[in-house]
């Protein structure tokens, strides 16, 4: 399994290269001048200029790319041109609470959507299939800001259980008690997806000839079902979580932006605002190299659910 | 086992309820003010910020010469700051300014002398090192007669030239050994003599400030200032209903105002500066070019169903290319009244019966895209079709620059005399394209001479009357027509007391002094 994982690593290299090509021209092809960001409408062409040099956005294109292609292999993402501070500095004050909140939500995700997936496959067709259907539909339709700002205003508003704002340097206890909506908002969508999921692998495992003849060899219920139909039912589940896993860190911009909670995905958005060229580049090299790893831990879970998966 | 996760739990809660009863009562001795910004900061740098959220900060932290009164933006209203008084020539081409003692900077940054200020001026009026460097090319000598004493010799008089030295933009002072030991880095944490000292940014989370306990005016009675990133207005709104911030932006919106206003425990302060809206017309793009065609556009523009539709709070009309309240504001050239058979005459007269279609590039901004909307409705009425191409606000503003636009709705506050607007928006240098542009948009040049004038005359009422013949002029060639002035709109706790009366605030955001406290 190692030697799959260091070629499986070794092969997001290119990858990556040409990722941070296409960002790098793509970022370049987007109208709109970072000079004009930072000094404001007031700026002479005098000081525009001035800046641009600066900048080095004065540069032929051709340089600026070998400049930024050798300072990244090298560790280097260069410097926000927004607020001067290095890219690695800013994506690492963030990256905890991406990592944190998405995290959160994929287990919560887990904890609830795998049961209720499970208990609809296990009751097809009865009332706790149609609740499980029912409640998977409402979470795939709520949009998260929507259900961001109910929950902020019933719980945060008029309870005053939670606080509307995320603090950083408060307590554990307020840290913990800012985490909690956001992770409902969050998770809210991936329980609806993994429910959908779980319940369809079940159904299929179910009607295998082994579960049949688990059944008829008398094996009890609750038994069948964990040892027998859930493990062999993980897979398309797992598949599922790595690839929202991997999406979450980008798609949790509305739901950072509702609960004004630090995260990538706002980074980025404030970035491509500020036509922040830097920045885009080191953010999106730190997007490649999550969905990449994700991958990689994926097709590691698949071996560790069903050891049929053999890694060559 | 199943008793061991519930005593798991039981003591994890206990933990976080004992943890958050330990940290409350820090921050409970101390006045914390909290306010809700809508982005962050990008830098603290008085001489290059321009982001209405790192002004504001900017405004507690720092001190200039003279300063405008704390809650007014009027020129009238100016005072002495760092200068405890100052003597200008009869020419108006020589001032000097005698300097407070022992003014301390923040931290172990020393004691304010005139070397300070000479720095500060220099960096101000260096386009390297300063955004607003162009405002002091008049400029021509900063020196210190003694450690007290700072005088300033002009190529000409400046008109409003107080204002160049007070709180705002270039004026501020900054520490001179503080600023050439951090070089770049001064933006992340600038030294001032302000009420407020700059502690700790956080990307995307906040800025703290403390108090400055050797602010020469005194103590201010806030100890901290929590200063949030929260982009979402909503988020803002709900934050500051449960009682999480202080002090927030408001909505510059007329229904939103009168909701707040109704809302028990909050102030709705709306003051000056506006952002003046105007509607630039390109006199060198065809149609335009034609100046029925652009008086057409003026004839069918209904401002005051605009302004209706904006609120008559936030947006009053305006009713000359120099905005509402300016130095040298004068309407007497008359507005473009409402008339659209005169506008659907003109544009018969000019060659366009069937009617005609101008390409404007507009914002996807909320402060923009619904106003141009109204006036893309208005427009149709007379046969004018408004070819709107919508973008976000930096590509606006670069092809704004291009000029890829025949009509360009801008809305800006600048230093309240004429000749700021008159310069950046109608005299031919400021033209958008050229070495020196700034924000010409229009092309226009037919008022150079009354604004060159005006710059240079010592005589207030001479100057006042080339400034009032420069709008005349703008006015007669239809560069531009005035719309509205939009207000500041923000909102505070009835428990957050400035300590002054707000009606204005240069930096756009409240000033935090040493008098404004908050009640318990």
């Amino acid at each position: 399994m190692t030697a799959y994982v260091i070629r499986r690593l070794l092969l997001a290299i290119p990858t990556l290269l040409m990722m941070l090509t296409m960002i790098f021209v793509l970022v370049r092809l987007v109208p709109g001048d970072p000079a004009i960001t930072i000094l404001g409408d007031q700026a002479s062409e005098q000081a525009l200029r001035s800046l641009r040099a600066e900048l080095g956005l004065d540069q032929p294109i051709y340089v600026q790319y070998v400049d930024f292609v050798f300072n990244a292999v090298t560790g280097d993402f260069g410097r926000s041109l927004f607020t001067g501070r290095t890219v690695l500095e800013e994506v690492l004050v963030v990256l905890p609470f991406t990592l944190e909140l998405t995290a959160a939500s994929v287990l919560l995700a887990t904890l609830l959507g795998l049961p209720l997936g499970t208990v609809a496959a296990l009751y097809r067709n009865l009332w706790p299939d149609y609740v499980s259907r029912v409640v998977s539909m409402i979470g795939l339709s709520l949009p998260s800001f929507v259900v961001g700002i109910l929950l902020l205003l019933a719980l945060a508003v008029n309870l005053g259980w939670l606080p509307v704002i995320t603090k950083n340097g408060g307590s554990v206890g307020d840290h913990v008690r800012s985490l909690v909506l956001p992770t409902f908002t969050l998770g809210i969508t991936m329980t609806a997806l993994i429910a959908r999921v779980a319940r369809s692998s079940m159904l299929n495992v179910l009607s295998e000839d082994y579960i049949r003849t688990a059944r008829a060899k008398g094996i009890p219920p609750a038994r069948l079902i964990r040892r027998h139909a859930l493990r062999n039912a993980m897979i398309p589940v797992v598949t599922v979580v790595g690839l929202y896993f991997g999406t979450l860190i980008g798609n949790s911009v509305l739901t950072e932006i509702v609960f004004s909670r630090p995260g990538l995905g706002k980074l980025i958005v404030g970035a491509l605002n500020a036509r922040d060229y830097t920045m885009l580049q080191g953010l999106m090299v730190v997007f490649a190299a999550f969905v990449i790893l994700v991958n990689v831990f994926t097709d590691i879970a698949y071996g560790l659910v069903d050891p049929r998966v053999k890694y060559s | 086992m199943t008793l061991r996760w519930k005593e798991a739990l039981f003591a994890g809660a206990i933990a976080i309820a004992a943890d958050a009863a330990i940290a409350a009562p820090v921050l409970a001795e101390q006045k914390v003010l909290r306010v809700g910004m809508g982005a962050d900061i990008s830098g603290l740098d008085p001489h290059r910020a321009s982001l209405t959220t790192d002004k504001g900060p900017i405004g507690w932290m720092f001190n200039a010469l003279v300063r405008f009164a704390p809650g007014s933006a009027d020129p009238k209203d100016i005072e002495p700051d760092l200068a405890e008084s100052w003597t200008g020539s009869d020419n108006g081409t020589e001032w000097t300014f005698k300097l407070r003692k022992d003014v301390k900077f923040h931290g172990d940054w020393g004691v304010l002398t005139a070397d300070d200020v000479v720095y500060s001026l220099n960096r101000a009026k260096d386009p390297k090192r300063s955004t607003f460097a162009s405002a002091y090319s008049a400029f021509k000598t900063i020196e210190a007669v003694d450690p007290l004493t700072v005088r300033i010799e002009l190529e000409h008089p400046v008109p409003g030239f107080l204002g160049l030295v007070a709180n705002y933009h270039g004026g501020n002072i900054v520490s001179k050994k503080a600023a050439e030991a951090k070089g770049a880095d001064f933006a992340k944490a600038p030294i001032g003599t302000g009420p407020f000292r700059f502690v700790e940014y956080v990307t995307q989370q906040h800025a703290i400030f403390l108090k400055h306990e050797g602010y020469f005016r005194g103590a201010p009675k806030i100890d901290r200032i929590e200063y949030r990133f929260i982009p979402s207005e909503t988020s803002r709104e709900l934050a500051f209903s449960s009682g999480e911030l202080d002090l927030t932006w408001g909505r510059r919106e007329q229904r939103w105002i009168e909701r707040w206003n109704k809302r028990e425990g909050s102030i709705i302060d709306v003051y000056q500066p506006g952002e003046y809206r105007t509607i630039h017309l390109n006199t060198t793009m065809a149609p335009l070019n034609d100046r029925r065609v652009r008086e057409a556009v003026a004839h069918a523009i209904n401002v005051d169903e605009i302004v209706t539709f904006i609120g008559k709070d936030v947006g009053p009309k305006g009713c000359s290319v120099v905005p509402t309240g300016y130095l040298g504001e004068d309407c007497s050239a008359g507005e473009y009244a409402y008339d659209l058979k005169k506008a659907k005459a003109l544009l018969t007269e000019a060659g366009f019966a069937n009617g005609v279609t101008i390409k404007s590039v507009v914002s996807n901004s909320n402060a923009q895209l619904p106003v141009m909307q109204v006036i893309q409705g208005q427009l149709a009425k007379a046969g004018i079709k408004l070819d709107m191409q919508v973008v976000d606000h930096p590509t606006y503003q670069e092809l704004s620059r291009k000029d890829a636009s025949g009509m360009i709705f801008y809305g800006a506050a600048r230093f309240p005399v004429a000749d700021t607007f008159l310069s950046e928006f109608f005299h031919s240098s400021a033209i958008v394209g050229t070495p020196t542009a700034i924000t010409n948009f229009s092309h226009c040049a037919v008022a150079d001479k009354q604004i060159d004038a005006a710059r240079s005359e010592g005589d207030p009422k001479k100057q006042m009357a080339y400034w009032v013949e420069a709008q005349r002029l703008i006015h007669q060639e239809v560069c531009a027509v005035p719309l509205f002035n939009l207000m500041q709109v923000f909102l505070r706790s009835d428990k957050l007391d400035y300590g002054y009366k707000l009606t204005g605030a240069l930096n756009l955001v409240p000033p935090i002094t040493e008098l404004t406290d908050l009640k318990k």
